[in-house]
């Protein structure tokens, strides 16, 4: 059970003569973990759909070679059968959860397979059990939480005992903590029970301690197959610009550098072999908090743009969804609101613009009470780009997409023009002008909503979960783009999960749990904040997790960057030689 | 909308809960039929007062209290149209007759309002399809019916995020005539669907990942078993119904209350 053999697959979709595959090789064994990634439209989740014959059975189009599931032939053998071996997830648990109760989709295979009740039953009880969801059985499956979802998804697909089971991005949406679990999930599947798993995953730095082989893809095609340290120092997973971890990443350049610690795979590995380098001495004073925040304060001094004082809100009236926060956003800050899911993340930014009123509280707008003020109106002073750009895009073409706000807005035709062909041009989509916004990639997608925002110049931006399903070159691109209205003075507000892109960003943190701001302040102190990072299942980032464990070193403990990470070892190593 | 939130399943534990959604069933056309065949102030009172004990045994005062408030605007007007019409046909005097009828009718309406009420927030959507199910209806509508179901919550939270998008963008629902009003839904039923689209091509895939199909002796999770209060139920429904058909056919007719009173 649980073997995969792919023997020279290629396929096309109908209507088309690209092959999303080319000419795909491999063979995995029973009971590997393997990390499938690639930068966005690398044919990855092409790949998963041939694997239990979606391709080409469900597709149609040209597919040439073969995929066998434990010897099955995903063209001789119908989907259904090969349900039984494999188990695929898909991206959005959502559209993957058919009944109303958990432990009725988890029976939805069960039941679609004929399995006689007594059986069902005690499927349900021992997949529930092995993804943690036993308290849930009889809940709604509306009211579960995205992490919960996730888990019932597997849980589904786990009923009908795959030997492989295969999931796309599961943890996009997750906070870290939460993702964490997922993957612990899996990874007890794959230890306790010797279940292959295929994984999708950007998020490199949580994701490789778990698997024990990456493979790559580019175009269509395998570029790079083997363990994760030969993989993450190759030049070929380098120049496709896959993400690194950043301890791999650490480990390669300390080599560079004169210093070979080895490639280490987590901030627990890369401790283990770096304290042979280092000696162990009294720690510098911690880098106090009282510099921290005068140099914080001295350089937002200007009035605040935006003050939310003591602001509630309730969706109904048994759920509080924020508790009396209070905040304050200065002209040119960058900011980002962190914390777990469910913490009122989006409920807080859609009081920004006026989406939502505060029950009780007030929300200053450039010093005016917004109480009175329409959306539209605070929506010229602050720009909402939402998570998911599908939600938004509407348009015939993506000039008329840009133009829509600006229009709304009342500007001239000769303003709108200008300021469409700003927005084109500042995030490189001129070539798309008179492209349909459906017909584009993903990430292109999310760059028209973010251009259909900023076209109207407003003074603030705020960007819901702008990394969630990017790859790493996309994120890598974001960042600077956010860094470049930085320097313009544009006041930015991000939400977000990704603990590596704010440590490497280092933005202003609030941070959320339960409707509440438990902790807020520079990056550096935050991620340095343990007990508030528990409270907000937010866990810090490698390097962070590193340098707590040095302090013994003389090491300060506020280290968030590979950067400074790799300027502090080298100088200290370089010290301890002399 | 009130009315309709009085339709829609909670989860609950009661013995309404845990009939037989069959008998269930029977038990709500029985009073659907008392409501039917009396045109009298007094059994539909009756009818209708029985019915709280039932609301009560189900927990669902509260939700059938919003059904109500929702229900009366509907049923003041049932009132007044019966009441006017009366009036101006029988030469404009305001007899206690045409006061009992028309709040006969009202009590008619808000007494089978009740009855559905008490159906559906007492049966979950899963039973019904069961019992769907049992009635040989083919599988594939229940699927349908309870996908529907299912992604209400979901499409409703959809539709919620593309109009707050799209208002971000200046976008003013309630302003202009009623055409541009109008014209303004565009922005948001088109992602709608557009989303909808993209959703029903994932869930077909998830469908198929799950086996759907794969046999025709599909089996069900759930089963159907009449327990001994459900045969309590089911008789004290038929003898309740035979009791009111012989009151209805061979008893003397209920006394009129109101007669004989002149408003104007």
């Amino acid at each position: 059970m649980g073997r995969v053999s792919v023997e020279s697959l290629s396929y096309s979709y109908p209507n088309t003569n690209d092959f999303a595959l080319r000419d795909v090789n491999f063979n995995i064994e029973e009971g590997e973990f393997i990390l499938l990634t690639g930068p966005s439209g690398c044919g990855k989740t092409t790949f998963c759909r041939c694997l239990n014959g979606l391709i080409p059975q469900f597709y149609n189009g040209e597919m040439k070679g073969d995929i066998r599931i434990d010897g099955l032939s995903t063209r001789e053998h119908p989907t259904y059968e090969l349900a039984k071996h494999v188990g695929l997830i898909f991206q959005n648990p959502d559209n993957q959860i058919f009944s109303l109760t958990v432990e009725k989709d988890i029976a939805f295979g069960l039941e679609n397979i004929g399995e006689p009740k007594p059986k069902m039953v005690s499927e349900i009880d021992w997949a529930m059990n092995q993804v943690g969801i036993t308290p849930l059985r009889e809940r709604g499956t509306h009211e579960l939480s995205g992490g919960e979802k996730q888990r019932l998804t597997i849980a589904s697909v786990l009923a009908m005992h795959p030997g492989v089971i295969v999931m796309d991005e599961p943890t996009a949406f997750l906070d870290p903590v939460g993702a964490e679990k997922i993957f612990n999930v899996l990874k007890a599947l794959n230890e306790e029970h010797n279940i292959t798993i295929i994984l999708i995953e950007h998020r490199m730095d949580l994701a490789v301690k778990y698997c024990s082989r990456i493979i790559v893809f580019n175009e269509g095609s395998v570029v790079n197959d083997g363990k994760p340290r030969e993989i993450f120092t190759s030049d070929e997973t380098r120049l496709i610009g896959v993400g690194i971890p950043r301890m791999v990443e650490l480990g390669r350049r300390l080599r560079q550098t004169g210093y070979p610690i080895g490639i280490p795979l987590d901030s627990a590995e890369a401790y283990a072999n770096l304290t042979p380098y280092l000696i162990k001495q009294e720690a510098p004073k911690p880098r106090g908090e009282i510099e921290d925040q005068n140099t914080y304060e001295e350089e937002y001094s200007s009035s605040p743009l935006l003050q939310l004082t003591d602001v509630s809100y309730s969706y109904s009236d048994a759920v509080e969804a924020l508790k009396g926060v209070s905040l304050s956003i200065k002209r040119g800050e960058y900011i980002a609101i962190m914390g777990e899911n469910g913490a009122g993340k989006t409920t807080l930014v859609k009081h920004f613009n006026g989406l939502l009123r505060p029950k009780n509280g007030a929300v200053v707008l450039d010093g005016e009470d917004v109480s009175t003020k329409s959306v539209a109106s605070m929506a010229r002073k602050v720009g909402l780009v939402f998570q998911n750009p599908d939600d938004q895009l509407f348009a015939e073409d993506v000039e008329e997409e840009i133009s829509f706000a600006l229009r709304n807005f009342g500007y001239k035709e000769d303003v709108i023009k200008e300021r469409v062909n700003w927005a084109l041009n500042l995030l490189d989509l001129e070539r798309y002008r008179k492209s349909s916004p459906f017909i584009l990639s993903g990430g292109e997608r999310k760059r028209v909503a973010l251009a259909s925002i900023l076209a109207w110049n407003p003074e603030l931006l705020v960007l819901d979960e702008p990394t969630v399903g990017q790859d790493h070159g996309q994120k890598e691109r974001l960042k600077h783009f956010l860094m470049q209205l930085r320097t313009q003075g544009k006041t930015v507000v991000i939400v977000t999960h990704d603990v590596e892109f704010v440590a490497e960003s280092q933005p202003h943190i609030f941070l959320m749990a339960q409707g509440k701001v438990i902790a807020d302040g520079p990056t550096k102190r935050i991620m340095t904040d343990k007990k508030s990072l528990e409270d907000s299942s937010v866990s810090p980032p490698e390097v962070t997790k590193l340098f707590s464990k040095l302090t013994p070193f003389g090491f300060p403990p506020d280290v968030v960057d590979v950067d400074e990470a790799i300027e502090l070892l080298t100088k200290k190593m370089r010290g301890n030689k002399k | 909308m009130s009315l309709l939130e009085g339709l829609r399943f909670i989860r609950g534990d009661s013995v309404l809960h845990r009939l037989d959604p069959r008998v269930k069933f029977l038990m709500t056309m029985v009073i659907f039929a008392l409501s039917i065949i009396f045109f009298d102030l007094i059994p539909l009172l009756l009818v209708f007062i029985l019915q709280i004990p039932l609301i009560l045994i189900g927990r669902i005062s509260k939700e059938w209290l919003k059904t109500l408030k929702g229900a009366a605007f509907l049923a003041l007007i049932i009132f007044a149209t019966n009441l006017l019409s009366f009036y101006f046909f029988q030469g404009m005097h305001l007899t206690g007759a045409i006061v009992e009828y028309s709040l006969t009718l009202t009590l008619r309406f808000l007494a089978l309002i009740t009855s559905f009420s008490l159906f559906f927030l007492t049966t979950s959507p899963d039973k019904l399809s069961l019992a769907l199910e049992k009635a040989r209806v083919p599988y594939e509508f229940n699927f349908a019916f309870i996908t529907a179901i299912r992604f209400v919550p979901v499409l409703a939270e959809e539709a919620q995020t593309i109009m707050d998008a799209q208002r971000s963008r200046g976008l003013e629902l309630d302003k202009g005539g009623f055409l541009s009003r109008v014209r303004k839904y565009i922005p948001i039923l088109l992602p709608l669907i557009v989303n909808s689209i993209r959703r029903s091509l994932e869930l077909a895939e998830a469908m198929e990942s799950r086996a759907f199909g794969a046999t025709k002796n599909r089996t069900n999770l759930y089963e159907l078993k009449m327990a001994k209060s459900d045969y309590i139920v089911l008789f004290i429904s038929i003898g309740v119904l035979i009791i009111a058909v012989y009151a209805h056919f061979f008893l003397p007719p209920f006394p009129k209350v109101m007669n004989g009173i002149l408003f104007v």
